[in-house]
């Protein structure tokens, strides 16, 4: 069994208006996502911005209400706020934000920023606790001056750490990273990145990755789900995404990392372009007809992809072929 | 395999002291600590300071040694005395009742009204705007429609309605009747920072923390407006010493035999007075004058205190 299984998750804000300020609209933020996260795993979820990628977070550990669907966690729906309250859900499950600076309180030291899901789920006395954070602090490599300062006397790399300390310190089972790099510097990014590795093994901790970056997911990740509007498009396995890429919005995602060979530059100036026209003109045939993905469909065991109808009915036949065959 | 914390360092309880220590040493000044450094570097508001805390001290305990009873009853022998006699240091009014000594105990009651309104009002509109702005949807929905029923309510009249129906007042009914109507401006300001504040991420690390609402609104939410409370409460203060005064100037404050700031100024409605007896308004104008002004300037270096790029003050080691 999956740790945690997201089906069919569902976010929909809406948009009121009219004279009677009554809901004229949804913006679908999040549409129908179904992934599974494996105890132990990096679970990557890529996508560009506005994608989505933060609500799903948010409604994964409860921070937003979901329209519809569901988060299975020891078997219970958490998407109920008293399920959460049932299991200590959040003792098991936390997250470490976007932006570093506006997630830590700007008016907390750092002792009682990192002793705060310390002080709510497991009542140690002071002293313990002080240790605890102490010794959390040497984990993520900062010195214990750093337990009487402000998050604003650090710098950008160092306050993800912080993030990073204050996740780990109940030894949750599930971390959701959204997007824990992105406001970094390439050599702090590997730094903090091989940073949440090396936790990882020593505490058998599964994340969530979060990204719009390809190349960093890569690094991380066993299982990658790339999303779209709201959407998923494809999902599979590393290798799956990186050397058989179906959708053109993964191709067109995967053609966007930037050439570190400087001999290679022209070749992938001129791929890229190529795969942007195809994007143009195929776009239409991708999805449908509200600018949605298609439904997901299984090119392999482990490969999923939103194909059009037609294209997808080709895979569906050979799937049941292969079905008569054995 | 999960492996516990305490595998993956080598920190034990025997470097716990050493550690503390380090990190004293390394320690942020506290906001106190940089509110006094902005006050030694501003003058005027340390003096300002000074003033109001030594005049407040100075009037509460004065008045305790100053029978009221007698001192409000009428004096032939004294009426209109000049200022700067043995007797009457600042002289005294129609009745022959002592300037100075009315002017001691106007204050007191003036200023513990305004502190008590201030304080009444201002911890409700705080409350109301806080709990507004973080729960939003429903919640504060309703909340803003109980605000703007307040607001539309006329302020003055309805006070002066209540307190000549009331038949037995006093000073401390008057500040509760007086906090219904004072709310609202702190409750509205406090409300939209709220609003904003409770859309940063901070607030969502608190409740994946497992932290519930309350320890969430007063605990992180609020210490991060207190720049705004206490500028709001400071400028208000001064505010609240006008309301009381006001209302005792046009008759209906205080009941009659009760000094109070706006009596005394009421003496200037008297055209002779303003002219000739110039001792029995003119003082009281004079403290109000200086009370606000005081009182502006140390809502100044609160403010400063606050954004740290506006400070004066060193940052010495
Ligand atoms: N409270 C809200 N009300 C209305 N629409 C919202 C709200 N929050 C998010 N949205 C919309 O939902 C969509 C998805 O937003 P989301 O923050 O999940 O994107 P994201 O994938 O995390 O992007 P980024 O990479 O920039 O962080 C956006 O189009 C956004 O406009
Ligand atoms: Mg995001």
């Amino acid at each position: 069994m999956s740790l945690i299984e997201i089906k069919d998750l569902k976010v929909h804000y809406p948009i009121r208006g009219g004279f009677w300020n009554r809901v004229v609209d949804n913006v679908k933020a999040v549409d129908g996502v179904t992934f599974d996260i494996e105890a132990g795993e990096t679970y990557g979820l890529v996508g560009e911005s506005g994608s989505g990628k933060s609500t799903t977070a948010k409604a994964i550990i409860g921070l937003e209400k979901a329209t519809s669907g569901t988060v299975t966690y020891k078997g219970k729906d958490v998407t109920k706020a008293e399920n959460r309250r049932k299991l200590d859900y959040n003792h098991d499950v936390q997250m470490i934000f976007q932006d570093s600076l506006s997630s830590l309180n700007p008016r907390k030291r750092i002792e009682d920023i990192i002793a705060e899901p310390l002080r709510n789920f497991e009542k140690l006395d002071k002293q313990a606790e002080k240790l605890r954070v102490l010794q959390l602090l040497d984990i993520v490599g900062l010195d214990a001056d750093a337990l009487y300062k402000y998050p604003h006397q650090f710098s950008g790399g160092q306050r993800q750490r912080i993030g990073v300390a204050r996740a780990v310190a109940t030894h949750p089972k599930l971390i959701i990273a959204d997007e824990p790099v992105s406001a970094l510097d390439l050599s702090v990014q590997a730094q903090v990145l091989n940073f949440m590795k090396k936790i990882q093994r020593d505490f058998g901790i599964s994340y969530l990755f979060i990204s719009h970056d390809l190349g960093v997911v890569r690094h991380m990740c066993n299982n990658i789900a790339i999303m779209n509007r709201g959407r998923i498009v494809e999902v599979g396995t590393r290798e799956d995404i990186y050397n058989e890429p179906m959708h053109i919005y993964t191709k067109r995602l995967l053609a966007a990392i930037p050439e570190t060979n400087v001999n290679h530059r022209k070749e992938h100036r001129e791929h890229r372009l190529e795969i942007e026209k195809i994007y143009q003109e195929q776009q239409q045939k991708y999805y449908d007809k509200d600018g949605m993905a298609f439904p997901l469909v299984k090119v392999s065991p482990t490969h999923s992809v939103a194909l059009p109808p037609e294209e997808a009915k080709k895979f569906q036949q050979q799937a049941e072929n292969k079905e008569v065959n054995v | 395999m999960k492996r516990d914390i305490e595998d993956a360092t080598s920190i034990s309880e025997a470097d716990l002291e050493k550690l503390t220590k380090e990190a004293n040493q390394e320690a942020t000044p506290s906001a106190a600590k940089i509110m006094w450094r902005e006050f030694v570097a501003d003058k005027p508001a340390l003096i300002s300071l000074f003033i109001l805390i030594v005049f407040i001290l100075f009037v509460i305990i004065a008045s305790m040694f100053i029978d009221v009873p007698k001192m409000m009853e009428t004096n032939i022998m004294g009426y209109y005395a000049k200022p700067f006699t043995p007797e009457y240091w600042l002289g005294a009014d129609a009745g022959g009742r002592s300037i100075a000594k009315e002017l001691v105990v106007g204050s007191r009651n003036s200023i513990c009204i305004a502190i008590g309104l201030t304080i009444i009002s201002s911890t409700f509109g705080i409350c109301w705007g806080l709990v507004s702005g973080y729960f939003g949807g429903m919640v504060d929905l309703a909340m803003q429609r109980v605000y703007d029923f307040m607001m539309i309510i006329p302020m003055l009249m309805t006070i002066i309605v209540i307190v000549t129906i009331i038949p037995h007042y006093n000073a401390i009914t008057l500040t509760l009747i007086l906090s219904i109507f004072y709310w609202m401006g702190t409750s509205r300001l406090i409300r939209s920072r709220t609003l904003s504040e409770s859309q940063k991420d901070y607030v969502a690390a608190s409740k994946t923390s497992g932290t519930g609402n309350l320890k969430i609104i007063f605990r992180e939410i609020m210490p991060n407006i207190s720049s705004l409370i206490i500028v709001d409460t400071t400028l208000s203060f001064a505010e609240n010493i006008g309301v009381e005064t006001g209302l005792s100037f046009l008759g209906f404050g205080l009941p009659m035999g009760t000094p109070s700031l706006g009596t005394l100024i009421a003496n200037a409605n008297d055209p002779e007075n303003i002219t000739g007896y110039w001792w029995t308004w003119l003082p009281a104008a004079v403290e109000i004058i200086i009370l606000c002004l005081s009182i502006s300037y140390i809502g100044q270096v609160m403010r400063r205190t606050t954004n740290a790029a506006q400070r004066r003050g060193q940052d010495k080691k």
